[in-house]
């Protein structure tokens, strides 16, 4: 979902997108870059992501990634699926806390 | 995924391209990295960079594609392991497959294609049935019936006629004759065709009696140099201005020959419009919408019924009959009789690399078994092998259509004369033809030992390997496999081994004369309207030819011997009286005196013509054997008179002087029928007209037409001279469709015999070798050597006599659809069954003989020890 969230804002490599999952969320989540393409090549395969190699800074050529329509469906399908989890976890956690 | 993706994705090429680009990309990253955090520090951020490749290509996963491809690779790997067996696999696929390829392009071309009409399935031909006045039961019709039939009928949207005619056309350049045809205005409509250049000519045209003509385009091309000047160009056809008004398309063909060159007005004259005698017109209709054949026979023959009530010879019925079987004709039965038997051989090869495959599965039991306990799925198991199948009939079929094209220029020939020749090619209704055979190929021999091979791995693989006995059941399929294509082998054989009788027998058919060095020509005599100048020209131009060096001598005659045209009529033997007049019909033939000694007919009594018979009242007549035993059976014809012609009581009285036998006159595979010969010099109340010439050489008869030709031309330069052919010309061609099916038929049913022998050995050594254990067991509890070679030979035996008489049925069977092919075909089924039994049991006697004979020489203590 963050990948897909990430990708809402414009086409991006591979390195752009762990650069910007990693600002985002103010380097909470320290995965490592590389277990980001298994998942990009995931996505590609389900059609939610397509590619096309297109030369970025300095002349090099970079694989951009970019929500298809597919892609777009699916994210609203997984964001309103993790509001449920967050508000399940919430009321649980409020409980617990009272 | 979308369908584009799945093909990008597809294939090894671009599982390389993938690769490369996931390199690029994971070290595009590093690099990027290392300008922030450094070399190590990007390693370090980015993880275990081959351990992102490996999930990476997890997450790629194999498509389907890709699995069939790998399969398909490890296939081609399969058939380089093994090459004999592959060669063998192959070569038999690829014999299958071309002749099925050749066959169905033949088929193609003339049973299935389109004809060039429109709405060509709904046009019929109609004929009549004379068989009741003892005539043939599918005459040519007559015009005055067309007439009658078109006013009258209520099946046909149209009906149209055609008439036989010969063309010269004279003028410019040298005389030529040419294939001509007089046709009504309504045929082009009725075949629903346009000429390409011009038009064609209407009704009124053709009633009027305009001199109009429609020329063919090779004839444009030809004489005309393809000008589009041609059209309103007046050009002499038989001494006659006549109009070109159309060029017909290349494509264009009609009923009965393909080289027709000139089509010209019928207009048939008032007498032809109420003689119901004068059969010699093809009749094509085209059925109303709706209305079925079957309903277009009902009520044509009630029609024909009425329409010849009064004719003297009782009425008739008619034969109605697609067109399309009519342009096939003989030619059909024959490729539908080759097409079954080459699908036969393919299923023979078929079976035959089913059980080659089936004895390989067993032997890599272990290699399946290992792939199972590895995880592979029935499934994969079964795509695997089915791909491997796949892989050697692809190879076989590509083969095959090397080897099709040669067999296609043969079979060329087969065409019949009465359709457009073809040139078989390898078009896409070919390919795919051949494709879907392939594949057809591939699931009948492969999904068989496929699935068996799958079961060995599901069953006990691993754990039996091979020892012990195996099961009667086992063997169950590979036996019902060989009686199946012993019984096809069978089936085959005894169809060639009746058909080479049948052409053995048509070959030594007496044709009446001797056909070697005997030339051929036909010289029209239109021009010599006048009877005295005709005698006069025909006997000058036989003495010219006479006077050739290198030949025998020359004779002359209405119609060239073993050419297929009837030219029949009525007679009244003297004492008759008119009434039973209908029931006598003959062939009537005018030839000059040296006729029957130029073409060697033989005199059963009496004399041939001779200087005595002059021009007189009183003239001759030679008749033949069968006309001598219809009228008089027992007793000599010489000295009899008959008389014939309109039935008037004007004409000659003929006084027949002579018995010739019989002389094949209506073709080479016809029945001869009774025939009366006239010589010219005495018919001068006949339009008969001794235009055909036939010369006895003693030198090549081509090596001397150049000079013949000059000895006409120095008579009469303007003299066409046409269809020059030799006599063995003649018989070669008719002779051509039957000659060509029985070689390749006996071809196929060798080559399935030596196929089923393969079969037959192939499954008994393989059973040796699986119960080599089992022979030494038997041997050890005291089994003699004898005991086994009785009991192996024995199980071969029996497959044998399995095929065979199932063949034999499948024979009978087969040959009653076969009678129609060729005349002559008098299925004598018990020497050519005993033939080839003979033959089948001795070759199975050799396939079994030596792998059991194999068997019986096995030391128990070996196989005992055998694995």
């Amino acid at each position: 979902m963050l990948i897909l969230r990430t990708l809402q804002v414009g086409p991006a490599h591979g390195h752009q997108i762990a650069k910007h999952i990693q600002r985002s969320t103010d380097d909470v989540l320290q995965i490592e870059h590389g277990s980001l393409y298994p998942a990009l090549h995931r996505l590609e395969q389900k059609g939610w992501l397509a590619s096309k190699w297109e030369s970025g800074d300095g002349g090099r050529e970079f694989k951009y990634y970019r929500l298809t329509a597919p892609g777009k469906k699916q994210l609203v399908v997984e964001e309103s699926k993790w509001k449920q989890l967050v508000r399940a976890i919430a009321k649980v956690a409020a409980r617990a806390e009272s | 995924m979308g369908i584009w993706t799945r093909i990008k994705t597809f294939g090894p090429w671009s599982r390389a391209q993938k690769e490369s680009d996931l390199e690029h990309e994971i070290s595009n990253h590093l690099d990027l990295e290392a300008e922030e955090s450094g070399h190590y520090g990007a390693r370090r951020a980015f993880g275990n960079a081959t351990l992102v490749k490996e999930d990476v290509r997890a997450a790629w996963g194999w498509t389907r594609l890709e699995q069939l491809a790998r399969d398909v690779r490890y296939g081609l790997r399969q058939v380089r392991r093994n090459p004999g067996f592959s060669a063998v696999a192959i070569a038999t696929l690829a014999l299958g497959i071309g002749l099925n390829t050749a066959m169905f392009s033949a088929v193609d071309a003339v049973l299935i294609r389109p004809l060039p009409y429109a709405d060509a399935e709904r046009l019929v031909m109609i004929w009549d049935d004379l068989s009741k006045s003892g005539d043939v039961s599918k005459q040519f019709s007559t015009p005055a019936e067309w007439y009658e039939w078109r006013r009258h009928n209520t099946v046909f949207s149209d009906i149209a006629a055609t008439q036989p005619g010969e063309a010269t056309i004279s003028g410019e350049g040298e005389p030529e004759q040419v294939p001509a045809r007089k046709v009504t205005g309504n045929l082009w409509s009725v075949l629903g065709v346009q000429p390409m250049l011009g038009r064609v000519f209407t009704e009124e045209e053709d009633n009027k009696g305009t001199p109009v003509a429609m020329i063919s385009q090779g004839l444009w091309q030809r004489r005309f140099g393809g000008s589009t000047r041609v059209i309103g160009r007046t050009i002499t056809l038989n001494d006659s201005p006549y109009e070109v008004i159309g060029v017909m398309p290349r494509d264009f063909y009609f009923m009965p020959a393909r080289d027709i060159d000139i089509w010209m007005p019928a207009s048939f004259p008032p007498w032809m419009r109420t003689n119901f005698t004068w059969h010699d017109a093809h009749i094509v209709a085209r059925l109303k919408p709706g209305v079925t054949l079957e309903q277009a026979r009902e009520s044509m023959a009630e029609l024909s019924m009425q329409v010849t009530a009064k004719d003297f010879r009782g009425p008739h019925s008619v034969v109605v009959t697609p067109l399309r079987d009519e342009l096939a004709g003989k030619t059909q039965a024959a490729l539908i009789v080759l097409l079954c038997a080459s699908a036969a051989v393919l299923m023979i090869a078929c079976v035959n690399l089913a059980n080659l495959l089936m004895s390989r599965a067993a032997g890599r039991r272990r290699e399946t078994a290992v792939r199972a306990a590895l995880g592979a799925s029935r499934g994969r198991l079964v795509t695997q092998f089915l791909a491997e199948s796949l892989v050697l009939s692809a190879l076989g079929a590509v083969t095959g259509l090397v080897l099709a094209v040669p067999a296609m220029r043969f079979l060329e020939t087969m065409v019949p004369e009465t359709m457009a020749i073809v040139r078989l090619t390898l078009d896409w209704r070919v390919l795919l033809f051949s494709a879907a055979i392939a594949i057809a190929a591939t699931l009948t021999f492969g999904l068989a030992p496929a699935l068996g091979w799958s079961q060995f791995a599901m069953q006990k693989g691993l754990r039996d390997g091979g020892r012990g006995s195996a099961g009667v059941r086992s063997y169950w399929l590979q036996h019902s496999l060989i009686v199946g294509e012993t019984a096809l082998a069978v089936a085959l054989l005894t169809c060639g081994g009746l058909l080479l009788q049948t052409f053995h027998h048509l070959q030594q058919l007496d044709l009446g004369i001797r056909s070697e060095h005997l030339l051929t020509f036909e010289t029209p005599l239109f021009r010599y309207k006048d009877f005295e100048r005709r005698v006069a020209f025909v006997n000058a131009e036989l003495e010219r030819v006479r006077a050739i060096p290198g030949v025998i001598n020359a004779g002359a005659i209405s119609r060239i011997p073993l050419t297929v045209t009837d030219q029949a009529t009525f007679y009244l033997l003297e004492g008759q009286s008119r009434d039973g007049v209908s029931e006598q019909v003959a062939l009537t033939r005018v030839v000059s005196r040296d006729y029957f000694a130029t073409v060697g007919g033989r005199l059963r009594e009496g004399r041939f013509f001779d200087a005595s018979d002059r021009m007189s009242e009183s003239p001759v007549a030679v008749i033949n054997e069968s006309f001598a035993n219809r009228n008089f059976a027992g007793r000599s014809p010489l000295g009899h008179r008959l008389k014939f012609g309109r039935l008037n009581d004007k004409g000659y009285w003929y006084t027949i002087v002579g018995v010739v036998k019989e002389i094949r006159d209506r073709g080479v595979a016809e029945d001869a029928k009774p025939t009366i010969y006239r010589l010219h010099e005495q018919a001068d109340q006949t339009n008969d007209q001794p235009s055909g010439i036939v010369v006895r050489t003693m030198v090549e008869p081509a090596s001397i037409v150049p000079t013949v030709r000059q000895a006409i031309w120095s008579i009469d330069k303007n003299q066409p001279i046409a269809r020059v052919r030799t006599i063995k010309e003649i018989v070669d061609r008719q002779l051509s469709t039957p000659s060509q099916s029985t070689a390749l038929l006996a071809a196929f049913a060798l080559f399935a015999l030596l196929l089923a022998s393969i079969g037959l050995y192939g499954v008994l050594s393989y059973a040796v070798t699986q119960r080599t254990n089992e022979i030494g067991v038997r041997m050890a509890l005291g089994a003699t050597s004898r005991d086994i070679l009785l009991s192996f030979s024995g199980r071969g035996l029996m497959l044998t006599l399995a095929g065979l008489a199932i063949g034999s049925v499948l024979a009978v069977i087969a040959t009653r659809l076969m009678t129609t092919l060729f005349y002559g075909f008098q299925p004598d089924h018990v020497p050519a069954v005993a033939a080839v039994s003979l033959v089948l049991l001795a070759v199975a006697a050799m396939a079994c003989f030596v792998p059991a004979r194999r068997a019986s020489r096995i030391d128990p203590l070996t196989a005992l020890r055998h694995e």
